[in-house]
């Protein structure tokens, strides 16, 4: 009782104290201290982040070779990447890589985290193990797949040789090209989505799974009907991140296949990068940049439209 | 003791205010922007001129590179001059010089390929130096035509935009390993198509229908299958672009002829496969027994001790020709035109200094003074594995085409409109006709933009 008359107390005078500290607030000078410590952040953030993707979405409209002033040509470079087989190329690949890798990430994520979070004997290091893929750079990653998977001496083939499968082209058929990088991906985006996978799984109150146990649900069903609807927010994270990352994959691509045989395995990044760098057509790659960036946009409203949380 | 009191009981001068940190930040910040000014007057004094030059060579070639630059600067430490050399890869070389001239803080100087950079010159990014290489004391009546004549643009001005270093073709390096091994005679190496396959096919190794080791060295897309095509249908009569440089793609049906030659290395005769990812690596284990290549490998397959030795480019299609390339040094446009002289004296200093480059770094000499040295044959890497690339540049005659989109007809490309356009071919999904149809069409568009 004394604890709640002391609470009663203290809201009346703040009521009557409000108006006063309201004036007082209006009046008061402004912080500056705290644009400066904002402005450590915001001004390079608008100056490398902001101003270059609105110079880009302006270069899109113009023809510009760095050197001289760009020259405004409208819609031009969008209906030539609309009608360039090359950018259809590029995004239809980058829909199979889609849908390869974010499956494989989120679902090869949670059994690892499944695994780690049972507490078996070895985990901490099976943990270390899920996640160092991550901390290695892409250029790295490509490097060494592309020995595992070489063709005629890679490591793969010769393991699937022992179980009677012929050499596979992982890298070099337009068949596997996209599959050989694919799966490179898996392995260097795994640790994120495992370790936060991991951290949910962690969360689940243990109560809950004791109680289901109790109630006579079997593995699956607590799987099914406790572990999983627990993990709904995080999984819709991992897979928002994941989809974002695969649309914007680049450094295996460059590394492993520099987007062949036949642009089988190039990307729309891939592809602008060839053509802004090495072609030097920068209004044209802006272009090409607006488009993936509408797509980007267009599919992580509809993933977190389909993936929102119902009552 | 209470947190406050701890807190009340520090001295005053410690305490950490807000207009205390922003004048220890501002003053810091001072400091630092100031500290270079420092003593500037000294430091001025004693600065050398300092060359700022850009290179790509970052293989075997670029050791011997690094030599020269290092030569010259030993050579120059009491006149003050110095070269400083950063890397840039070859693929962003252009996009960076570009950005950096428009910046105002372009390189001095830097290495280009002759015909490639006509919108350089087109764009001012690179300097005429006829006057210059005058004032510098280079005598042109020193280069060979040829390179002379590669050095300009005809339709911007035809000036010389580079100083030749060194000119480089295309040749079949051949493993002797393999030449013995099939019983095959080293010193007869293949004149023409039908003794180049007959080679190919007595050193390819297969197990079963797998190719585990390539007659000759191919990979299923990039570079090599376009070069060779390139190559090939040039030799059958093939111009992507008339001598005008008006009409493209002349006399289209040879172009699909080697388009289906190439095919048929990997499909018909089975002297090749399309599983090799890296050319150079396979070449130098042993995975590929004729390879044609530059003489930018020699420095890393002799160091490695790999037994091989080069050919000339065998006549396949009837005209003897293979890919020429040459490497030159190029001026960058700076706000200090003073900079020039100095930049172009040391380019002449590297250009006369070049029997290192032109006997073990790269290709062969374009300087007639340096080529008629009695040493010019031995020094350097053995003549079995350089001569080829000395001697056949008299029939590589395969030219780069300089108009403005000079790098997209070029045919040593894993990725410019050639390759991509052809990598459907290798891959199968496209008809030789069709990617001819392409090539035609895209090739003529760019002609009439120029």
């Amino acid at each position: 009782m004394k604890s709640g008359s002391n609470t009663v107390s203290a809201v009346k005078a703040a009521s009557l104290a409000a108006p006063t500290q309201g004036v007082r607030r209006d009046k008061a000078p402004i912080d500056w201290i705290g644009y400066v410590f904002v402005a450590f952040f915001a001004l390079p953030f608008l100056l490398f982040n902001i101003l270059p993707v609105l110079f880009g979405a302006f270069v899109a409209f113009t023809e510009w070779r760095i050197i001289g002033t760009p020259e405004w040509i409208g819609l031009e470079n969008f209906a030539d990447a609309i009608g360039d087989e090359w950018v259809w190329l590029a995004f239809r690949n980058v829909v199979f890589y889609a849908l390869i890798i974010v499956p494989g990430v989120t679902i090869l994520g949670l059994v690892f985290a499944l695994f780690v979070n049972q507490g078996y004997p070895l985990s901490g290091l099976a943990r270390t193990l899920f996640f160092a893929p991550n901390v290695v750079s892409a250029t790295v990653i490509g490097l060494v797949w592309v020995w595992i998977l070489d063709t005629q001496y890679g490591l793969l083939n010769n393991v699937l040789a022992q179980i009677g499968i012929g050499a596979i082209p992982w890298l070099t058929s337009v068949d596997w090209a996209l599959i050989g990088v694919s799966i490179a991906s898996i392995w260097w985006d795994l640790g994120l989505a495992f370790v936060l996978i991991l951290a949910a799984l962690q969360d689940i109150p243990k109560d809950l799974i004791e109680a289901a146990r109790a109630d006579g649900a079997g593995p699956l069903s607590r799987l099914r009907f406790v572990t999983l609807p627990h993990l709904r927010p995080v999984l819709s994270m991992v897979v928002t991140l994941q989809l974002i990352s695969t649309l914007r994959i680049f450094s295996q691509v460059y590394v492993m296949t520099n987007g062949g045989p036949a642009g089988s395995s190039s990307s729309p990044i891939h592809y602008m990068y060839t053509v802004a760098i090495v072609r030097n057509l920068y209004g044209y790659a802006s272009a090409i940049a607006m488009l993936l960036f509408v797509v980007i946009l267009g599919v992580t409203v509809v993933q977190r439209f389909v993936l929102r949380e119902t009552q | 003791m209470t947190a406050k009191d701890n807190t009340a009981s520090k001295p005053a001068r410690l305490a950490l205010t807000r207009r205390r940190l922003l004048a220890t930040t501002g003053a810091a910040a001072a400091t630092g922007l100031a500290a270079p000014f420092l003593g500037a007057g000294r430091a001025f004094a004693q600065k050398p001129i300092e060359i700022v030059h850009w290179s790509w060579l970052a293989a075997s070639d670029g050791e011997v590179w690094g030599k020269m630059i290092d030569a010259f600067n030993e050579a120059h430490k009491e006149q003050n001059v110095q070269i400083r050399l950063e890397l840039v890869p070859e693929e962003q070389y252009v996009t960076k010089v570009l950005a950096a001239t428009a910046t105002g803080r372009a390189p001095d100087f830097g290495w280009g390929t002759a015909g490639k950079g006509a919108s350089l010159a087109k764009d001012g990014v690179t300097v005429p130096r006829d006057d210059l290489i005058a004032e510098a004391g280079l005598e042109i009546g020193d280069f060979s035509e040829s390179s002379v004549s590669a050095s300009r643009y005809p339709k911007y001005g035809n000036k010389m935009y580079m100083v030749p270093m060194d000119l480089m073709s295309l040749q079949p390096e051949i493993n002797l390993d393999h030449v013995a091994e099939a019983g095959l005679n080293a010193d007869q190496p293949p004149q023409n198509g039908d003794e180049l396959i007959e080679w190919a096919q007595k050193m390819t190794k297969r197990d079963g229908d797998t190719i585990t080791r390539s007659g000759i060295l191919m990979t299923g897309s990039g570079v090599q299958p376009t070069v060779t095509w390139g190559i090939i249908a040039a030799q059958m009569g093939f111009q992507r672009a008339s001598e005008d440089y008006k009409t493209a793609a002349v006399n289209p049906d040879k172009g699909i002829a080697a388009m289906q030659w190439v095919l048929d290395l990997f499909d018909e005769y089975k002297v090749s496969t399309r599983d090799v990812t890296d050319r150079y690596k396979a070449f130098g284990t042993g995975n590929g027994s004729i390879f044609w290549t530059g003489p930018w490998t020699l420095n890393g397959y002799v160091g490695q001790g790999l037994n091989f030795m080069t050919a000339e480019f065998p006549n396949v299609g009837g005209q003897k020709k293979t890919y020429f390339e040459m490497g030159g040094l190029e001026l960058y446009t700076q706000r200090d035109t003073d900079r020039y002289i100095a930049t172009a004296k040391a380019v002449k200093w590297l250009s006369d200094n070049s029997f290192l480059w032109t006997t073990v770094g790269r290709g062969a000499t374009p300087r007639l003074s340096i080529l008629e040295r009695p040493d010019y044959e031995s020094a350097g890497h053995p003549w079995k594995v350089r001569g080829a690339f000395v001697e056949g540049m008299e029939f590589a005659t395969i030219y780069e085409i300089p108009v403005v989109a000079g790098p997209e007809f070029t045919i040593y490309s894993g990725g410019n409109f050639l390759a991509r356009t052809l990598e459907g071919v290798w891959a199968k999904t496209k008809t030789p006709q069709d990617a001819m149809a392409e090539l035609k069409k895209g090739w003529q568009e760019m002609l009439d933009d120029d």
